[in-house]
Order: C-alpha cells, then sequence, then structure tokens
C-alpha cells in the first residue's frame, strides 16, 4: 500500500479524491488544506508520496520543500479535473504528473503515481550528482587554502606543496582535501 | 511622441481581432502592466483579445505555460532559467519579451526580531543581521526561518546575497523556506516564520496588521534589479509574432502610463478591483508611491524604464543560481539565457516611438566573485 498524503483547500474534493485513491490501493495518510506548515505534516505523516490539486495554493510550498529542504523531499503527483487529454499528454511530455481523476479509471491512476515516483527517483539521482559536484568544488578549495599555507610555512612552490600535501595524505590513508582540513585545522 | 497623460498611448490598431491570447499572472503589485493595459484597453488598441487569469501558484502557472494551457505569463525573473534547465522535471523554452518592473519587494520581519534588534534603522545592514543569527546561535536558540515566494525567484537569490554579505551561509545558518504571498502575513504573526521576502502588497499588508515591520527592500540590494518578465509560451513567439509583438506593445504603453504620477490613484483602483479586493487601499498604493511604512524607499517599485528585457542583467541570477548549487555546470549559459530576446521588444517598441531606457544600474558583486562557494 502506498501511503499518500493529500493537500487539497476543498474538502468535498478531497473526499472524492480520496477514495478514488483507495480504489487503486493507495493509504491516504492524511488530507492537508494546505494551511498548516507542509514539511512538518509530510513528516509526521511518514507520506511516501504527495497528491496534490493543479490548482491548489500549496504547490508553491510543496516545491520549495523540494528544492530548498534538505530533508527528504516527496514525489508529487498532480490532479486536476478540467485538463483537456492533450494539455495532459503536452504535461507529461513536459515533466508534469497530472491526470484527471473526475472520470478517470481508478486502474490508470495507480500507474501515473508510479511513473511519477519513478521520475522523482531519476531527478533525485542528478541532485545527488550536484550536491557531489559542491562538494569538489569545496574539497578544491580547502586543498587550494591548505596548499598556500605550506607555501608560506615552507617556503615552497605550489607543485611542491601539492606533492607534500599528497604525500601526507598517503602517508595516512586520507583523501587529500581531508588532509588539507586536517593541516588547517592544526595550524 | 509626447506623452498624454490624461488618455493613455494608444498604439495603432493593426487589425480585427482574431484570436484569444491566454495569460496568467499572479496577484502581485508588479502584475500592474497586463492588469492596466487590459483595464485601459490597450490590449483591444492592438486587436489582441486577452483571456487574462489570476493564477493561485508559480508551480500553476508554470506548469500550464509548458504545456500550453497558457500563451503568456508574467514569470519571476529566474524560472525562464530554471524552466530551460529542467531544474524542478519541468523543462520548457519560454521567450522573454519584456520586463514587467524594477524592485518592488521588501524583506519584513517579525516584531520579535525587531526587539531582538534593539533599534530597526531601514534598510536593514546585512551585518546588524548577521550578528543577532550569531548572537541566537550562541545562546543556543533555535535557527531562523525566513520565506520566500519561490525557489526560483529574485527574492530568494536577492536574500540571498544579502545574508550572504552578512557572512551567513543561508543554507546552514538559517532555514529558508517557501510561502505563497497571500499566507506570509499570517504565518508571520502565527510565529511559523521569523520573516519574509516578498512581492508588494505582502509586506505593507504585514505592517499594517501589526504582523511585522519592513527592514529593507530588494532595491536596497540590488537597486531597479529586474523583477518579473513577461514569457510567451515555447513556440507561441515564433508561431504568432504578430500577437507576441502586438502583446509586449501593449504592456510597454500600460509600463508608461504606469509611471505617470497622474495616473498613480487609478492604478491602485484597478489593482484593488482585479487582484486585491480584501486590502485595504493603503497598503495596495505603498507600492506605487515609493513607500514603505509611511517612508520612502531609495529604489522603488518602477516600470517604464524596466521593460527592455536584457540578458547580462538575467545573467546576474543565473551566476546565483550557480553559487548556490542550484544549476548544474552542465547548463551551459547561452543555454539557460537563451529566453532572454529583444527582437520583440524593439519590434514592439517601434510602434510607440518608445527610445530605449537607460542603462540600469549594474547588479551587486560578492566577495568570491559569485563562484560556486559551497556545498
Amino acid at each position: 500500500m502506498l501511503r499518500v498524503l493529500l493537500v487539497d483547500s476543498d474538502p468535498d474534493r478531497a473526499a472524492e479524491v480520496e477514495a478514488g485513491l483507495a480504489a487503486t490501493g493507495c493509504t491516504v495518510v492524511a488530507i492537508a488544506a494546505g494551511t498548516e506548515e507542509l514539511t512538518r505534516h509530510v513528516r509526521d505523516t511518514g507520506a511516501e508520496v504527495i497528491v496534490c490539486g493543479l490548482d491548489d495554493p500549496s504547490r508553491d510550498e510543496l516545491e520549495g520543500m523540494r528544492a530548498l529542504h534538505r530533508d527528504e523531499p516527496r514525489p508529487v503527483v498532480l490532479f486536476t479535473e478540467k485538463a483537456e487529454p492533450e494539455q495532459i499528454e503536452a504535461a507529461l511530455a513536459a515533466g508534469v504528473s497530472a491526470y484527471v481523476v473526475e472520470g478517470m479509471a481508478p486502474a490508470r491512476v495507480r500507474p501515473v503515481i508510479e511513473v511519477a515516483i519513478r521520475r522523482f527517483r531519476a531527478h533525485q539521482a542528478l541532485r545527488e550528482e550536484l550536491a557531489e559536484a559542491r562538494q569538489g568544488l569545496e574539497d578544491r578549495k580547502l586543498v587550494d587554502r591548505a596548499k598556500a599555507l605550506l607555501m608560506q610555512r615552507h617556503r615552497l612552490t605550489e607543485p611542491e606543496a601539492y606533492k607534500r600535501l599528497r604525500r601526507m595524505a598517503m602517508d595516512r590513508g586520507l583523501r587529500i582535501a581531508a588532509m588539507a582540513g586536517l593541516v588547517l585545522d592544526k595550524n | 511622441m509626447p506623452l498624454d497623460t490624461d488618455a493613455p498611448p494608444r498604439p495603432t490598431l493593426r487589425r480585427p481581432v482574431l484570436r484569444t491570447l491566454r495569460l496568467g499572472f499572479v496577484p502581485l503589485t508588479d502584475a500592474a502592466p497586463l492588469l492596466v493595459a487590459q483595464e485601459l484597453g490597450l490590449f483591444d488598441a492592438v486587436g489582441l483579445r486577452v483571456a487574462l487569469t489570476a493564477e493561485p501558484s508559480w508551480a500553476a502557472l508554470r506548469d500550464k505555460l509548458a504545456f500550453g494551457a497558457l500563451d503568456a505569463a508574467h514569470m519571476l525573473g529566474p524560472m525562464p532559467i530554471a524552466l530551460a534547465a529542467g531544474l524542478t522535471g519541468v523543462k520548457a523554452q519560454v521567450t522573454v519579451a519584456a520586463g514587467l518592473g524594477a524592485n518592488g519587494n521588501t524583506i519584513t520581519i517579525s516584531n520579535a526580531l525587531v526587539q531582538e534588534l534593539g533599534r530597526l534603522a531601514r534598510p536593514l545592514g546585512a551585518a546588524s543581521f548577521a550578528a543577532l543569527v550569531r548572537r541566537r546561535a550562541a545562546q543556543g536558540r533555535r535557527p531562523l526561518t525566513l520565506a520566500v515566494v519561490f525557489p526560483f525567484s529574485s527574492h530568494n537569490y536577492l536574500l540571498r546575497h544579502w545574508l550572504a554579505e552578512g557572512g551567513l551561509d543561508p543554507d546552514r545558518d538559517l532555514r529558508l523556506t517557501v510561502v505563497p504571498p497571500p499566507m506570509v502575513a499570517q504565518r508571520l504573526a502565527d510565529g511559523a516564520i521569523d520573516g519574509f521576502c516578498a512581492g508588494e502588497p505582502w509586506g505593507s499588508h504585514a505592517a499594517a496588521l501589526g504582523a511585522g515591520r519592513i527592514a529593507l527592500s530588494t532595491g536596497d540590494i540590488w537597486p531597479n534589479h529586474p523583477e518579473k518578465v513577461l514569457a510567451f509560451a515555447a513556440d507561441y513567439a515564433t508561431r504568432d509574432p504578430e500577437s507576441a509583438t502586438a502583446c509586449t506593445a501593449a504592456v510597454i504603453a500600460a509600463a508608461r502610463w504606469l509611471d505617470e504620477p497622474a495616473n498613480q490613484a487609478e492604478a491602485v483602483n484597478i489593482l484593488r478591483r482585479r487582484a486585491f479586493p480584501r486590502l485595504d487601499r493603503a497598503e495596495i498604493a505603498a507600492a506605487f508611491e515609493g513607500m514603505a511604512e509611511g517612508l520612502p524607499l531609495d529604489a522603488p517599485l518602477r516600470f517604464h524604464n524596466a521593460t527592455l528585457p536584457r540578458r547580462e542583467q538575467a545573467a546576474w541570477f543565473l551566476r546565483q543560481m550557480r553559487r548556490w548549487g542550484h544549476v548544474p555546470a552542465a547548463v551551459s549559459d547561452s543555454a539557460a539565457l537563451a529566453p532572454w530576446r529583444q527582437d520583440i521588444w524593439r519590434a514592439a517598441a517601434a510602434r510607440l516611438h518608445e527610445a530605449e531606457p537607460p542603462a540600469p544600474s549594474p547588479p551587486p558583486s560578492s566577495p568570491l566573485g559569485d563562484s560556486p562557494e559551497h556545498a
């Protein structure tokens, strides 16, 4: 059973969507009206996926959870009541996961949610690559600072300082950035 | 062409009404050029029928523009970059045909924070705010939460720039979150956030409610920074360049009308009727008057000189997005900035005999040259 947090400011529609989701084998763990703080709500309910209306005012907050917070973002699936079929196709092509709840066969809802989750995971992988790239930059800066310190202290040229730093790292079985951090900490 | 302030400049009629252009906006003061263009009949005058709809969120507006439910929209400056790079999973190539305004956002902080600061001298200095954040950390108190209106917004990047200027790391020393503009005043009053950076009238509204005080405006961080843009859907500008040009001409004419002091009162009426029926007139008027809490701003909301879309200004936002690790290195500058085009603006301006606006103020520089600086 997929644990779903439903975000909808319209209680009547929320009840309908909940029934639709239940019919596809999803458990709606909570319905948020969008006026409360969503980050906490998501954490507290242990939801695996968030289902939200295309026009719900909470959408920017959900985007913010994904873009600004490092704390376990969740995939967001959008539903819309009145999109034309070609618009839904275009939305899916653009990366938006939208589906029509009204009049949509329950059997089709679950696959849409699964596609959204797969896409989300792919996107998360991309984000992790980004984070790694950032870490690389951070490492380089540490190494540069440690090099500068060694150059100044031991009157070395830049390549000599780098060689010394590398040797120190190898002797201790450390990554060069970790060694740079140690050198800077000690001095 | 001399400007008659009693009647809006009317671009010449070019053809009978053919089709409806679907134009979306988020209810904010700087949507004024679109609302004014419609209310004054400037779209009619260029032979365009426009269906202007208020969108409930930036995400909804973006998705509709990306999948063809809107032809054009009022957009946050960094959004076309995020769309070109596919940053939130949605990828689309929009065309930025005009700027919709400069300045116009405030950074508003809670009364409790004002009290902790002791005295609020506007504009609040980055160093004073950073000292407050460090003092709290030293006392073991919870980090502050500041809200912006969307991750890919001038608000987010100008606020981050200001925080970093004070020596803070916005991702470590504070918590940044997103709150939709109509909710910021309430969240501030409830104590869910300690401050926010949002477009007017929401800072003035929060101050009028007594929920907080306006500490500075984004114009204090980068005077006359570009704010929202008029963006056309991916293929719209190539499929119907005539309509895109006509729409842009109407928007330029509206921006010109908006900066005439004699038109302020009517502009406030239009905004109140179309976007903020529940707000007090004075809260809406403040931005047009260039005021915040009764005191003049150094760099107030302006429209007329901000209509020419400038790629070199958008490049500052891209540099910030790189600085904070929001854009992968694989995305080239040229691809990220490709949406900014001046040809539509120039064609539209020629119809209005509109001169090129003076060169804007340069963006603020950062000590580290905006290079990516942290993990």
